[in-house]
């Protein structure tokens, strides 16, 4: 792992025109997430959460402030610069899990694979490993509506995965999700991060803001708290043979 | 560029909705199948020609010579495929119902021949047990009157009569039509050509050469005439028989291309409703691909490459659906495929219609932002306080609940009725055309043929003649006329001068502006001749006819339909006496309800030459069948872009339906509720489309025989009887389109979503 931080952003603002009056959404946020870091943003709704996660992975434009991503400037990127950026560098889990309704769990987890020049055959193993390690294999030619919620988000999780982002940005991926279903989430978040994966995870939740390494709060578009969780109070890891190589 | 991700995308899609991709691409295919079918019969009907020439398996030249020339070495001339002949041909006189008209009498075998063969329309053959039969060219035998049966007589060069019998009557692509293409035609046996025409020194003999490439005829002529030194009398080929056939109709072309026009309209409403609504249930699904990385570019690619997909395809079904109908449905009337200039016009016009109508959805799609929306909105259990009011003074809850939310829900409410209307008001229009049509078939005097027959006196005097159809007493007036052609000056050719009438007693010309003739030195003239000339009018003309000049004064525009519009008209007293007198042919208005046709055999008994007048509507009878099909096809196409519409309604009432029922609305209610919802939308597409068209469609033909030469003024709207139905018809269609959809959605189990 190098010393450039994955993600740096130097006073980002995101100012909202809703009928000509400027909403502020995110004012002035410094934030830096160094590689093989889980962060966690918690805060009020309304608070500016989404929005920032947003425009670090380039789905929503800055108002001003810069972006760093891996060293290199990224807010000054155009749209289809940001989009090569995503589908290289940067995997999304949303809360609504958002998989593409008509194509089956298989299609949607080779998609990203195939969008970043794989060969189908490439995409398809990676498919298969990702979803076996999900617990997924047998579904592969189901469609996302015949699954559970817990199930799709997994799928979703896999689809993220699936060009081994450097970063991987989760916009309250258990908001939807009963807890049995938040846990087993949970637990295959905590696993990809355990093997260096550097995650950035959008909550509301404290319990689920506990697993991180480091939570940061937000209240109306600033940061107001940022700090580190003593280990001790990390969710108790699994044992060793828990571990499971995702990053192949 | 990873081309495989977007390949992935139009393959699942196209998947999961297969029944809606075929839809499209029938509908596409429906049109160009359409347009292909009636440009094909246009030109057959506008070009006989190439069918007749194609079937008769023609030969491109005819050698006259006096003698019989050397066969093997014509064959012999590269180029030459196949030679018909030679055969002895004949010139005599033929002489039936009192007039004398000249023919060319030729040698053929009973067998038919491979090459340059006759093709038979009524009647029988010619038949070596019967030698006194012949088969007559068609349009000879039609311009004279005979029938198979019938009985006339033929005087050869050395005077003697000899009795013979129509067979039957033929048509031939080597023979042009009478009286373009004189003189008239009549195949006999050998033996009955001896019996005429005795003498083999007044025989010419005639050998046609088929070729590989028609281009190549020139070439061929040259070296045949060479070979046969100074054997060869006259030579004829393909291309002034086919210009003896061609009918050169503008109005046709114009109306047809205002159907291509409205055909192509139609295929980029099919496709842009079918891509755009598809686009719009898929932006959610939009947004997640471009948050996996997708770029706008890439977006719009992959949306032009799923729906220019199905476009292509249907033209491409289109073609071959064309070709197999007019080969095997329609194989009696249509002899050759549509010639390759029409057909890639219809191809590239409608590649670039759907190109046109599938960008626009595609370039929206590119658009949309890569945030992830929420699944769509949660249901508002609220009724508004209107409904609310309604529901308590009891009008039918299912009528207040669907009107509202075709009111509240406006974007879509409008792309509904948009859909509907546009093919309504194209409909409309057809139906004007269908009006128009029919107009000039019961009001032929409202286009100038106020005349259903002219007569020509033939061997009597003009007095007599006109004596003879006065007493006949179907005859109500018969005017005296001339038709002469007229240089103008700075024009390199000449324009066709009616005189009709006197100017104290003018034939009824249907004057649609200015007015009628009536001094000397008046006339009135049709569009098409104010347009050449570059006058109005008002204006004078100064002309020569016949040597002498003539000065006159256009007073009023008429409805013109021969010559594309290119006649003047004026009294007869206009003209100088001696191209005056005696008039040329009587044009005679019948009794109202009197039937043409048997007065016209009256007056033939008579001895006198009668000619029927065409009516327009007759030409342009393929214009109803193109009508028919586009009806069609754009009835089609409204109603799937209504069940599209339908579709994507139900798709965002799905939650509000858990609310209708929960409200206590019993299933057929909801049912009630959901196909007012998208027929209120549809009912006023529908009027509006209908009250566009009829506006329209005036205008529109009007501008078309502008056009044409014709001139404004052959417009109508469609009759009050015809919209009614139509309008009737369509909202009924269009409310049982959205009863499907409705049903199956108040049936379904209301579905408890987590979200
Ligand atoms: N597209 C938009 N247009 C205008 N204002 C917006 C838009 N998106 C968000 N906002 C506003 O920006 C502010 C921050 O929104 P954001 O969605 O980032 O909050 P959040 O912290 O993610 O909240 P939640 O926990 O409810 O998801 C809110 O006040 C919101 O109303
Ligand atoms: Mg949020």
């Amino acid at each position: 792992m190098s010393d450039t931080p994955v993600v740096r952003v130097v006073n980002l603002v995101k100012i909202y025109q809703t009928g000509g009056l400027p909403v502020p959404a995110v004012r002035g946020v410094d934030l830096t997430v160094e590689a093989g870091e889980f962060v966690a943003i918690t805060g009020p709704s309304g608070s500016g959460k989404s929005t920032l996660v947003h425009m670090i992975g380039g789905l929503d434009t800055r108002s001003s402030g810069e972006i760093w991503l891996e060293g290199r400037r990224a807010d000054t990127l155009s749209e289809s610069g940001w989009a090569v950026l995503r589908r290289e560098q940067i995997g999304f889990v949303f809360q609504f899990f958002n998989l593409v309704g008509n194509m089956t769990v298989a299609d949607n987890v080779e998609l990203p694979a195939l969008l970043g020049g794989a060969s189908p055959r490439h995409a398809r193993e990676r498919r298969e490993y990702l979803l076996g390690e999900l617990g997924l294999a047998d579904r592969a030619d189901a469609a996302p509506a015949q699954l559970s919620g817990g199930e799709q988000q997994r799928v979703a999780l896999a689809r993220a995965l699936a060009n081994q982002p450097r970063l991987l940005l989760a916009d309250e991926p258990t908001g939807n999700l009963d807890s049995r279903n938040t846990r087993d989430v949970l637990r295959l978040l905590g696993r990809v991060h355990r093997q260096g994966q550097t995650i950035v995870l959008v909550t509301h939740d404290a319990r689920v803001a506990s697993m991180a390494d480091r939570v940061v709060s937000l209240l109306d578009g600033q940061i107001v708290d940022d700090g580190a969780i003593p280990r001790v109070r990390r969710r108790p890891a699994g044992g060793a043979g828990d571990v499971v190589e995702l990053r192949s | 560029m990873p081309r495989s991700a977007e390949l992935r995308w139009i393959r699942a899609d196209l998947r999961a909705r297969r029944g809606q991709a075929g839809l499209t691409v029938l509908a596409v295919a429906g049109i160009v199948t359409a347009l292909i079918v009636a440009a094909t019969l246009l030109e057959g009907g506008t070009n006989p020609w190439r069918g007749l020439f194609e079937r008769g398996h023609g030969a491109h030249i005819w050698i006259h010579s006096k003698d019989v020339p050397d066969v093997s070495a014509l064959r012999g001339l590269p180029g030459v495929t196949d030679v018909a002949g030679p055969y002895r041909s004949a010139p005599a006189t033929l002489a039936t119902g009192g007039r004398r008209v000249p023919i060319t009498l030729r040698e053929t075998p009973a067998a038919f021949t491979s090459v340059a063969r006759p093709l038979p329309r009524e009647g029988r053959w010619l038949d070596p047990r019967a030698p006194d039969g012949v088969v007559v060219e068609r349009s000879f035998a039609r311009a004279l009157g005979l029938r198979p049966g019938s009985p006339f007589t033929v005087t050869g060069l050395n005077g003697a009569t000899h009795r013979l019998t129509v067979a039957g009557l033929a048509e031939s692509g080597d023979q042009g039509f009478y009286p373009e293409w004189t003189p008239g035609l009549a195949w006999t046996l050998g033996q009955t050509l001896d019996v005429v025409e005795p003498a083999p020194g007044r025989t010419e003999a005639v050998t046609g050469l088929r070729l590989a490439d028609p281009a190549d005829t020139d070439l061929v002529v040259q070296r045949a005439v060479f070979t046969l030194r100074n054997q060869v009398q006259r030579v004829t080929t393909w291309r002034e028989v086919r210009a003896s056939m061609e009918l050169d109709d503008r109005l046709l072309g114009l109306l047809l291309a205002l159907f291509g026009v409205a055909g192509l309209v139609a295929a980029a409403l099919a496709l842009a409703n079918a891509a755009g609504g598809r686009v719009l249930t898929q932006l959610r699904d939009i947004a997640t691909l471009k948050s996996l990385g997708f770029t706008r570019g890439q977006v719009v690619r992959m949306l032009l490459a799923e729906h220019g997909t199905l476009g292509l395809l249907g033209i491409a079904l289109g073609v071959l659906a064309a070709r197999l109908v007019t080969a095997y449905a329609m194989g009696e009337t249509v002899a050759v495929p549509l010639s390759a200039g029409p057909l890639a016009a219809i191809v590239a016009g409608t590649a670039l219609a759907v190109l046109v109508a599938v960008l626009v959805p595609a370039w929206r799609g590119g658009r949309v932002p890569p945030l992830p929306a929420a699944p769509a909105a949660p249901p508002r259990g609220r009724l508004s306080r209107l409904a609310r009011v309604a529901l308590l003074v009891r009008l039918p809850p299912a009528l207040v609940l669907g009107a509202r939310d075709a009111f509240t829900r406006r974007t879509p409410a409008a792309l509904t009725a948009c859909g509907v209307a546009l093919p309504m008001m194209l409909i409309t229009i057809g139906l004007g055309c269908w009006a128009t049509l029919d107009d000039f078939g019961r009001h032929p005097e409202s286009v100038g043929q106020a005349a259903a027959l002219s007569i020509r006196p033939g061997d009597m005097t003009a007095e007599e003649a006109r004596q003879r159809v006065m007493a006949d007493p179907d005859v109500v007036a018969a005017y005296p006329g001339a038709e002469l052609d007229a240089l103008v000056p700075w024009q390199t050719r000449t324009v066709r001068t009616r005189a009709l009438g006197l100017s104290s007693d003018p034939y009824p010309f249907p004057v649609v502006e200015g007015r009628m003739f009536a001094d000397r030195g008046e006339a009135v003239a049709g569009q098409g001749l104010l347009d050449l000339l570059g006058v109005r009018v008002g204006d004078r003309v100064r002309m020569t006819i016949g040597g002498t000049p003539l000065i006159v004064r256009i007073v009023g525009r008429v409805i013109e339909p021969e010559q594309d519009g290119e006649v003047l008209s004026f009294g007869l007293d206009s003209l100088a006496a001696k191209d005056a007198l005696p008039p040329g042919f009587y044009a005679l208005v019948l009794r109202p309800g009197a039937d043409a046709a048997q007065v016209r055999a009256r007056l033939q008994e008579q001895g006198l030459e009668v000619t029927r007048a065409v009516n327009p509507a007759e030409r342009l009878a393929v214009v109803r069948v193109i009508i028919v099909a586009l009806v069609v096809v754009l009835a089609l196409i409204g109603l799937a872009n209504l069940l599209t519409a339908s579709a994507l309604g139900l798709r965002d009432h799905v939650l509000d339906l858990a609310v209708l029922k929960a409200m206590g609305l019993t299933p057929r209610q909801v049912t009630a509720t959901l196909v007012t919802a998208a027929g209120l939308p549809a009912a006023v597409g529908v009027v509006a489309g209908a009250a566009a068209g009829a506006f329209w469609s005036r205008a529109l033909i009007d501008l078309e025989g502008r056009g044409s030469g014709v001139g404004a003024g052959i417009g109508r709207a469609p009759t009050p009887g015809m919209l009614a139905a139509a309008l009737l018809i369509a909202i009924g269609a269009a409310s049982l389109v959205a009863l499907i959809p409705a049903r199956r959605a108040a049936r379904a189990r209301v579905p408890v979503t987590a979200r």
